[in-house]
């Protein structure tokens, strides 16, 4: 098959579906590879370098959209682009098809297959296709470095010989893949990372990350993992916690990076007016929901904004695109797995199995229908969460009252205890003649003394304490002692067999004891 | 002759050395002294026994000891330290058979008194124990039967029990749980009939009802060990330790003989404690090891996802030499492959290399509890660095490099992690903290539990497979 990737149109948009290395991979399934004069320029692949990694160089957009069988695209396509699609033809891109019904509507009435990389369902087969991932990842990356390009000071602190300089400390809302990968890049760089989720269950991937997990204490946590891993919305009483919680940090913090998306609506409002105003003069939000409307009040998207109290807010919306030669370098590898996927036989053949779950979920027009949305994957995304255990630290009174009640506990199980064994004893004595019971009183008093003694044995002794118990276990040989002499001679047999074993046990038992403590030697 | 104060003394005196031999076992450098109490408090009671008022018959006691003192030694001097969880078990045996025949003899001459008081003939005849029976009053007689009978049952329990214990610690049985049809009912129902013979036996009947007790309680003992698996050996063999210690008290009563209680009593309540710290180690309950299987598992345990990672010694190699602190983990595996030497190298050059080694022994590691100690003090591995569980469990998240030798359900996360797992709530070690694990293990089958271990799925988890000792020895070399 002829898999092309034409110049995209997209306005500053730098990034290119297919590199030299993705093309020299794409050549290993049996396919051929088409590229649009100038389309990796942007992103640092000239023309010549595909050249060499045997790619055809093609000369305008027509000349591509009709040689090319698989059009590989980043932006979803313009109209324009809409109308060379032709029937058989198919188109893998960035689609957006809950918000392009109308492009959709056309894509199918071309008859193209459209294949949306955003739509690739988050399971643990698919993640080498999660192109929304790999280009959040970007995102989050570039997030802090336009940050710390607007932020006048260091990102680390330092105490040096011109003066003291504090870290700067960094908000990030929303631990995602972006904000995930902001964590990462901002506390290599020495920040003071804080960061929040409405989903808990991320608050160990944000530890673990090297942040600090904002913990909102609220009743109605909500479990991620039944929508795919993404966020859903919040209830309005989780909402204003939230909120209170950020105003708290506002004055706090140097640089705000919200990354807050919800699939499918508006970019939740979480940085609002009065927390901007509440910030040092020099702080930095970057809003990385610009494109869904942002996270902060004042973003606007495409552009720097300048508050009155001099904070700066960052609405961009091409975060990837602004890292284009990495941006295309992951996005084709991604697409490379899908065509790979697409490709089983690696015959060059596209074989569009319908059956497949992750090939049907990116589907959303084939053989002029549209199939979106699609079905629930068969695999569930992610494990359900197991529900976490709370754990209220007690107050005083409440530790108090709990050691008063163990206590209480322990007291009456005590005495409960000697009570029947008290009664016990009472029962014994009256049956058992009195030598049995002066007998008995050494036998409990010998228990006692075990007890309290073999506690304090130390853990690594346990082998040489069986071994020694054991020899002194040898003591039966009292008892045949005792009645080896006796005038029977059956007596005496069985008394002389055990004198000879419970040697063989004392013995052997306390040389191997010696032996065993021989060895235990201090460095 | 010596006279019965004499015997009493001794007495005494064997009695406070034998709390002070077990009293010395808090730590290493005591303990050394400790067993001198004991060997000495041993030697002034059989001593002053044997010569105390009214014992005969030295033609048989004298060759009798020295043989067996001989064969005792033999045996000590040539078990290998990996062997000691079966010489243990052995030897609890003899214990048990001991006080079977002990018991046996004490109601036979119970019978030859009673025999002669009933001919009215005069009871001056009676030598030794014997003697000491015609002194008493009937209700003390009837107490002396029920003490034979329980001196001939926890005896005949702890013999086959501890032969059973042996073959399998020694591989000569196998290893898995297995009983009879009829399972513990089986146990239940020859209980039952040795409580009816026991009541018949006080009644009067014959000696035969001894001999038969003795076989129900040999088949108890016998099927009882066979039932329960090789990872729960070493609760049992502190449990047969524990009976064995109250087989002596029980034949100390019968024979009125304070000494014999005393001990007995001692080693009994060891053994308890043992049995307990190592059940609470296990999170288990005692009675739920002894009936054998691992039970309360409420549902399907979590699939595990991803996949075993394979090392070679070379990758091990390069990891140890970037760490600063190692950790390791031992386990029976280590034991079976006589690792322990190799493993000793190993820590030598590493700690030569300025890094931390420590060790985290689990304290069901092995087949005997403190095995693990025993071994590795054998390969010369100072003890200060040997910790417990609970010392080094907090130390894992700092700490690069953890080696995990021939251990499984120890350090499974499972336990943590999956309520439904048969082994959820033991303590473990958390090795999967550190920053990398490395797993040294035969292949990729399960642990004795059988259950699937998610630690060697985990993603900073690589397997070092191969037998545990050439593996390290493939490793040292590499190391610098």
């Amino acid at each position: 098959m002829k898999i092309g990737a034409p110049k995209e149109s997209a306005r500053g948009e730098a990034r290119v579906a297919l590199t030299p290395e993705s093309a020299k991979q794409l050549q290993k399934l049996g396919h051929e590879c088409l590229v649009e004069t100038g389309a990796g320029l942007a992103a640092g692949f000239n023309d010549d370098t595909y050249r060499e990694a045997g790619v055809t160089v093609v000369d305008g957009a027509d000349a591509l959209w009709r040689d090319a069988e698989v059009v590989i695209k980043v932006r979803e396509p313009s109209d324009q682009e809409a109308e060379r699609l032709r029937k058989g033809q198919t188109l893998i891109a960035f689609f957006w098809p809950a918000q392009n019904e109308a492009l959709l509507e056309k894509c199918k009435a071309q008859g193209a297959t459209v294949i949306a990389m955003d739509m690739v369902p988050r399971i643990s087969r698919a993640q080498k296709m999660d192109a929304l991932s790999s280009m959040a990842n970007i995102a989050g990356y570039r997030a802090v470095i336009e940050a710390g390009n607007n932020f006048g000071r260091f990102f680390t602190g330092q105490v040096t010989a011109a003066g003291k300089v504090p870290p700067a400390k960094v908000l990030v809302i929303g631990a995602g893949v972006a904000g995930l990968a902001a964590i990462g890049t901002a506390t290599s760089l020495g920040a003071v990372v804080r960061a929040f989720d409405v989903r808990p269950e991320v608050s160990e991937q944000i530890e673990s990350m090297g942040a600090e997990f904002l913990f909102l204490d609220f009743e109605d946590s909500q479990d991620g993992a039944e929508s795919g891993g993404y966020a859903s919305p919040s209830s309005p009483e989780f909402r204003e916690k939230q909120l209170e919680c950020f105003r708290e940090q506002a004055a706090d913090v140097d640089i705000v990076i919200t990354t807050a998306l919800i699939p499918g609506r508006p970019a939740p409002k979480l940085w609002l007016e009065d927390m901007v105003a509440a910030m040092k003069p020099g702080s930095v939000v970057i809003d990385l929901a610009a494109e869904k409307g942002g996270n902060c009040d004042l973003t606007k998207p495409d552009e720097r904004v300048v508050s009155d109290n001099g904070v700066v807010v960052i609405g961009y919306t091409d975060f990837p695109s602004r890292m284009a030669t990495q941006a295309s370098l992951l996005y084709a590898t991604n697409i490379r797995h899908m065509l790979t996927d697409l490709t089983p036989e690696k015959d060059g053949v596209i074989h569009h199995n319908m059956e497949d779950d992750v090939i049907r979920g990116a589907t959303v027009t084939h053989q002029g229908e549209v199939t979106f949305p699609p079905p629930p994957p068969k695999v569930k995304a992610i494990a359900a969460a197991k529900p976490k255990k709370k754990e209220k630290e007690p107050t005083p009174e409440e530790k108090k009252a709990a050691e008063l009640a163990t206590f209480k506990a322990q007291t009456k199980r005590q005495v409960t205890m000697l009570a029947v064994g008290g009664a016990l004893m009472l029962l014994l004595g009256q049956v058992a003649p009195a030598s049995f019971m002066q007998h008995f009183i050494v036998f409990v008093l010998a228990c006692f003394i075990g007890f309290q003694v073999i506690w304090k044995v130390s853990h690594s002794l346990h082998t040489p304490l069986m071994a020694v118990t054991n020899a002194i276990s040898g003591i039966i040989i009292l008892g045949a002692i005792l009645q080896i002499g006796s005038g029977s001679a059956v007596v005496s047999v069985l008394a002389a067999i055990s004198v000879l074993i419970a040697s063989i046990n004392i013995v052997g038992g306390f040389l191997v004891t010696r032996r065993m403590l021989a060895m235990f030697q201090k460095s | 002759m010596l006279g019965q104060g004499f015997v009493s003394a001794a007495a005494i005196a064997a009695s406070v050395l034998f709390i002070l031999s077990l009293g010395g076992l808090s730590n290493q450098e005591k303990a050394k002294r400790a067993v001198w109490y004991g060997i000495v408090g041993m030697a002034v009671a059989v001593f002053f026994t044997s010569f105390g008022p009214g014992i005969g018959g030295y033609w048989w006691l004298i060759p009798m000891m020295l043989i067996g003192a001989g064969i005792g030694a033999y045996v000590a001097g040539k078990v290998e330290m990996t062997e000691m969880p079966q010489l243990v078990a052995a030897l609890h045996s003899f214990v048990g058979l001991a006080a079977v025949f002990v018991a046996w003899s004490a109601d036979l001459e119970r019978r030859r008194v009673m025999a002669a008081r009933a001919a009215e003939a005069s009871l001056d005849q009676f030598s030794a124990f014997a003697a000491l029976v015609a002194t008493k009053a009937p209700d003390e007689l009837m107490f002396l039967q029920i003490e034979v009978v329980l001196g001939i049952f926890i005896g005949a329990v702890t013999f086959t029990g501890s032969v059973i214990a042996f073959g399998k610690l020694a591989g000569k049985v196998d290893g898995k749980p297995r009983q009879l049809p009829g399972g513990h009912m089986l146990n239940a129902g020859a209980a039952v009939l040795s409580l009816l013979l026991a009541i018949l036996y006080l009644n009067g009947a014959g000696f035969w009802t001894l001999i038969l007790l003795a076989a129900l309680a040999f088949f108890i003992g016998y099927h009882l060990i066979m039932g329960i698996g090789g990872a729960d050996m070493p609760v049992v063999v502190s449990m047969l330790n524990s009976y064995s210690g109250w087989a002596a008290a029980a034949i100390g009563f019968t024979l009125s003989n304070d000494l014999l209680i005393v001990t007995g009593a001692l080693v009994g309540s060891s053994g308890a404690i043992l049995s307990y710290i190592m059940c609470k180690a296990m999170n288990r309950n005692f009675i739920n090891v002894i009936l054998g299987g691992f039970g309360g598992s409420t549902g399907p345990a979590a699939e595990i996802e991803g996949e075993q990672v394979a090392i070679d010694a070379a990758g091990v190699a390069s990891a140890l030499n970037d760490a600063d602190s190692v950790i390791i983990v031992p386990g029976y595996g280590m034991a079976v492959a006589q690792a322990q030497g190799a493993v000793s190298d190993l820590v030598r050059k590493l700690r030569a290399a300025g890094k931390t080694v420590r060790f985290g022994i689990h304290p069901v590691a092995g087949r005997l509890p403190g095995h693990m100690n025993v071994l590795l003090a054998e390969a010369k591995v100072p003890y200060d660095i040997v910790l417990e569980m609970d010392e080094i469990n907090d130390d894992f998240p700092t700490t690069d490099v953890v080696i995990v030798i021939g251990s499984n359900d120890i350090v499974n996360p499972a336990a943590e992690e999956d309520p439904n797992s048969p082994i959820a709530g033991m303590p473990v070690l958390k090795v999967w903290e550190a920053k990398q694990v490395f797993v040294s293990k035969r292949g990729q089958g399960t642990g004795y539990s059988g259950i699937e271990n998610p630690l060697f799925f985990k993603d900073n988890t690589r397997m070092f497979y191969g037998d545990a000792r050439d593996s390290l020895t493939t490793l040292l070399p590499l190391v610098d």
